[in-house]
């Protein structure tokens, strides 16, 4: 430990020595994730998050889990998976200030995760997304053409900047304009508070593709006051002739070849990616298809296809769906089928029905007499005319499962919306030979939506009861059934006409047998519900919202919901200085064993805060921030029955975020982060867990074509007595030439310590034409004493 | 003669004072009230009533005052400054563009002389107005969408799709009214003020209003190749 210590110290001189040379990195050790792209998060923005895969054949899925600062716990939803890559975007609702914590879970073909970063979220700091604010100055810069993503012809392009409504600390004159980072301002024609550049007075400025634009204000001493950045896209002039048609569209086609090579196993990969959207008038049209040479029956499907029409007020989409209805319920669960959304305002109907899980036939591995027959989960009756005996140890497969779901509401949702929703999801019994325990679930609850004084109060609930069928194989219990079990004199004392009415109204929505929960629902088992306000007064933001979600609550629809659990939340986010310092305060009780179904009640608290700040002038953007932990139950050290189950730990966390762009001779963009983490374990297992982590980084732009990064990583932890160290060190750099139709990116990554690993990445891209490219990647990566792979793939991609 | 030059030499300041003042308070706010975001075809410009007509370029900054036309199957697409609002100038219509800037608020009046406008404006601050102004009706809005159409005869034809608009007429019996989301107001010469709901053809003609692309036609003729990007009929 004295070594890291000296390092860090080392790299703490080598900092200061540099003045501001801070980082932002997220390498991070791994054997599946080679990195993860994240687009600017911007409050209120979707971002879009894109994880680069090192090999995929062990993958057989990819999670995306993530915390919005104060929320209860990770939404973690499926990743679409494209060859190498998974994507995700965070809706707009989840990006919120002033950080959101995230990591990947990728599945294993084999049935075991990994987990990046590893250890994520409790032994090790889980990855962060700095969110920027919005700030008050935005408004003062009016940037009216081109609007935020707008696509231009070539020869209608030009750029004009509104200061109508700036406030008289920005001197005009001052504003500079860059395009694509060149600084085009002396080019433009200054009017009183407005700005023009038009683009066809100087050939050559800007060419076809997605253009970034940036403004930066400054006072009459010429310090810099505000800047913003927003993108366009320009096309050919003969893009709109080609268009002009009534009916409108675009598209592109993917094709890639990739070999893994693992150890002394190879293998060839290939997909096909086509997209294709247009419109007609008022309405949208798009179909996705992603065909995969990992598509296999003894798998969930790699292939992804769908089509989908949609115009204001309705959307219809066919093939691999995500629908979204009240979290609880379902969300972001794929749905190969249909989906329908209808949104006249002030009713609305939203429907999807299709299959959440297909098929997979088991594999018949031994029979037995019943005599013979053991007792096990993977001992099921067989068809002994077929097999020669009635019971056969078998490895399980699994039944498909369909899912309908459908939420009326009333109202549009901007100031209320009062929806109802109901969910019946069934394993087919007869989707394959070999299978135990056919499930069957049903959901139905309420949600609503009030908002008042223009948004400053919204008040926001949601509830729903689940019903759960853990076997439907012997299908409803009949009359017959009912009466030998209940009944005077019989076990349950219970009233049989009564029970069978029950049944009878019970059965229209679900198989009802001795395997139907919830027992005990009287006692709120399976009722998962919550409500919040929010308040946005006095530049406060605060949430306080209260949750409920019984031990047997369970949709089909949600893998990823904690239950049993209740308690409160609270967030309060104040904004400070024209938004720029924050401070965020989060407290959250929750407690469990609502149904007193376990030995001793845990309380779970956490409390955490974080300041940001964000001066927007020439100094480092920082965060700071501290997290504590606190979970324990009643159960006494003493108690020598029960102390097994003691929980009591406390986990004190540190954060500390530097980033800053700096010019030293070329725009260096820099960032430091440093978090620590310390947890104290009284319970009997002592697993106290303890980690540093610390990166920096450095991106250089030397040149418009040439750009360099540097990054460096050290981690230290120890976990229950075990000590685990390493250091990575990534240099690359990023060249363009041949008027930039020629990209190559290279870096190489060697890791020492306890995780030894060199690794070295190659891409080339090649723009053909405009519309054509070709992509050569190249991947090796060698983990000591444990495996060597490389990857190597060609891609060519077509817009038309 | 040296007491004349004294006075010579004080007049001459204080004509000068005097002509500066008032140079400077006669200096006008030269930040331009709106732009043209697009030109498709015939459009075309003049600083006021006396001067002539000029030909239009994409990016035009329009002042206080300044006059735009459009020509037949032509359109302007003209962004206010302040980034308030959009306005769609259809074929055949001319129109004066005015903006009073007090600090940092802008009123804004677009005053119709005929044709059809199509509008796309956000909602205006409390202290703020942005107002459509027809020989027959001043109509003030605050986060609006719709159409304006004034016939030959003056009669404007409001169609309301998204918002509330106020309407005040300036002829004959001087009524005053509103037209909602899904409404249509037509404003007579008489000053009378006939609201009721949009019909299909109403509400489609709102969403042609919002057509900005254009066709392109190209002809091989002996004089060389001569391409003509024109506005598709929208009344089909």
């Amino acid at each position: 430990m004295n070594k890291f210590l000296q390092f860090n110290f080392a790299v703490i001189l080598l900092v200061l020595s540099f003045f501001t040379f801070f980082e932002n990195a997220y390498a991070q050790a791994s054997n599946t994730v080679s990195a993860v792209n994240i687009s600017e998060a911007r409050e209120g923005e979707p971002v879009e998050v894109r994880v680069e895969l090192i090999q995929t054949q062990p993958i057989s899925n990819v999670r995306f889990a993530y915390l919005p600062f104060g929320a209860t716990e990770y939404l973690i939803n499926d990743m679409e998976l494209y060859g190498g890559l998974a994507s995700f975007t965070i809706p707009k609702e989840n990006v919120k200030l002033p950080y959101i914590s995230y990591y990947v879970i990728v599945d294993l073909t084999d049935g075991s995760q990994e987990i990046y970063p590893l250890g994520a979220p409790d032994a090790s700091s889980p990855e962060q997304i700095t969110v920027k604010a919005l700030s008050a100055k935005d408004k003062e810069i009016i940037l009216l053409s081109p609007t935020r993503g707008e696509i231009l012809p070539l020869d209608e392009v030009f750029i004009s900047v509104s200061f109508v409504k700036a406030t008289d600390n920005i001197h005009v004159p001052s504003t500079k304009i860059f395009l694509n980072d060149t600084d085009i301002s002396e080019n433009a024609l200054f009017a009183g508070e407005l700005i023009v550049f038009y683009a066809e007075n100087f050939p050559g400025t800007i060419s076809d593709g997605n253009q970034t634009i940036r403004i930066e204000t400054f006072d009459s001493t010429g310090t810099p006051y505000h800047a913003i950045e927003s993108n366009f896209q320009t096309v050919e002039a003969g893009y709109f002739q080609a268009v002009s048609s009534k009916f409108k569209y675009r598209g592109s086609i993917q094709a890639e070849a990739r070999n893994e090579k693992f150890n002394d196993e190879s293998e060839w990969y290939n997909n096909i990616t086509a997209n294709f959207s247009g419109s007609n008038d008022d309405w949208d049209f798009s179909a996705h298809t992603y065909l995969t040479s990992e598509e296999e029956s003894s798998r969930q499907p790699q292939h992804r296809f769908s089509a989908t029409v949609a115009s204001e007020w309705l959307t219809l989409k066919g093939g691999d769906t995500y629908p979204r209805f009240p979290k609880y319920m379902l969300d972001g669960k794929r749905v190969r089928g249909f989906y329908g959304d209808l949104r006249l305002g002030f009713i609305n109907v939203k429907t999807t029905f299709g299959e959440i899980r297909r098929d997979i036939e088991g594999q018949l591995l031994e029979t037995y007499s019943s005599e013979n027959a053991p007792l096990s989960s993977d001992i099921i009756a067989i068809n002994e005319a077929r097999y020669g005996n009635p019971f056969g140890r078998v490895n399980l497969g699994t039944f498909s499962r369909d899912i309908f779901a459908i939420r009326p509401s009333f109202g549009s949702g901007e100031n209320f919306q009062w929806g109802f929703s109901y969910l019946h999801s069934k394993d087919d019994n007869n989707s394959i030979e070999f299978g135990a325990k056919p499930q069957e679930n049903v959901v139905a609850g309420t949600d609503l939506k009030i908002a008042l004084d223009n948004q400053n109060i919204i008040f926001t609930g949601q509830a729903m009861a689940s019903l759960f069928n853990s076997d439907i194989s012997t299908g409803d219990l009949t009359d017959a059934q009912i009466d030998s079990v209940f009944g005077e004199g019989s076990i349950y004392d219970a009233d049989t006409d009564q029970i069978k009415d029950l049944k009878d109204f019970v059965g229209q929505f679900i198989t009802v047998n001795q395997f139907i929960g919830p027992l005990n629902p009287q006692e709120l088992s399976s009722i998962a519900a919550e409500a919040g306000i929010q308040l946005n007064y006095l530049k406060n933001s605060l949430d306080i919202k209260y949750i409920y979600r019984g031990n047997d609550y369970q949709s089909f629809g949600q893998d990823f919901l904690r239950t049993d659990v209740k308690g409160i939340n609270l967030v309060d986010r104040i904004r400070m200085f024209d938004n720029k310092v924050f401070l965020s305060i989060g407290y959250e009780n929750l407690k469990d064993n609502l149904q007193e179904t376990k030995i001793s009640t845990t309380t779970y608290q956490t409390l955490n805060t974080t300041l940001s700040i964000f001066p927007r002038t020439d100094f480092p953007n920082i965060t700071l921030g501290y997290t504590n932990y606190n979970n324990e139950n009643e159960i006494s050290p003493t108690d020598t029955t029960n102390n097994i189950y003691l929980i009591d730990n406390k986990t004190n966390r540190f954060l500390a975020r530097l980033s800053y762009d700096i010019k030293a001779g070329v725009d260096h963009a820099t960032s430091l982060s440093i978090s620590t983490s310390n947890r104290d374990d009284n319970s009997l297992a002592d697993n106290d867990a303890n980690y540093t982590s610390m990166s920096l980084s450095v991106n250089s732009y030397w040149e418009k074509h040439f750009t360099t990064f540097l990054s460096l990583v050290n981690y230290a932890s120890e976990i229950a007595g075990l000590e685990y160290n390493y250091f990575t060190f990534s240099l690359g750099g990023r060249y363009k030439l041949m008027e930039d139709k020629l990209q190559l990116t290279a870096s190489v990554s060697p890791s020492f310590g306890d995780f030894e690993r060199k690794a070295f990445d190659f891409l080339a891209q090649y723009n053909v034409l405009q519309n054509l490219s070709f992509i050569f990647q190249f991947r090796y990566y060698d983990i000591a004493d444990q495996s060597s792979n490389s990857v190597a793939g060609l891609t060519t991609r077509l817009n038309f | 003669m040296k007491s004349n030059n004294a006075w010579l030499k004080s007049f001459a300041i204080v004509l000068i004072l005097f002509i500066s003042i008032a140079a400077v308070n006669n200096i006008k706010d030269e930040t331009p009230v709106a732009l043209i975001k697009k030109i498709v075809k015939d459009v075309s410009y003049r600083p006021d009533d006396q001067s002539d007509w000029e030909l239009a370029k994409t990016g035009k900054p329009l002042a206080d005052g300044e006059e735009i036309r459009t020509g037949y199957r032509s359109l302007a697409l003209v962004l206010f400054t302040d980034g308030s609002g959009l306005l769609r100038v259809r074929e055949n219509s001319i129109l004066h563009i005015y903006g009073d800037k007090e600090g940092e608020k802008i009123d804004k009046n677009t005053f119709i002389r005929r044709g059809k406008v199509g509008f796309d404006v956000a909602k205006q601050s409390e202290d703020e107005s942005f107002k459509f102004t027809t020989p027959t009706v001043v109509a003030s809005i605050r986060g609006t969408e719709g159409v304006i159409d004034v016939a030959d005869d003056s009669t404007t034809t409001v169609i309301c799709q998204i918002g509330l608009i106020a309407l005040n007429s300036v002829l004959g019996n001087q009524s005053s009214g509103s037209v909602g989301g899904g409404s249509t107001a037509i404003i007579r010469k008489d000053g009378s003020i006939e609201v009721r709901q949009s019909t299909e053809e109403e509400n489609n003609e709102v969403d042609k209003s919002k057509q900005s692309e254009t066709r392109k036609l190209k002809l091989n003729t002996n004089e060389g190749k001569i391409e003509i990007e024109y506005l598709p009929d929208t009344k089909k």
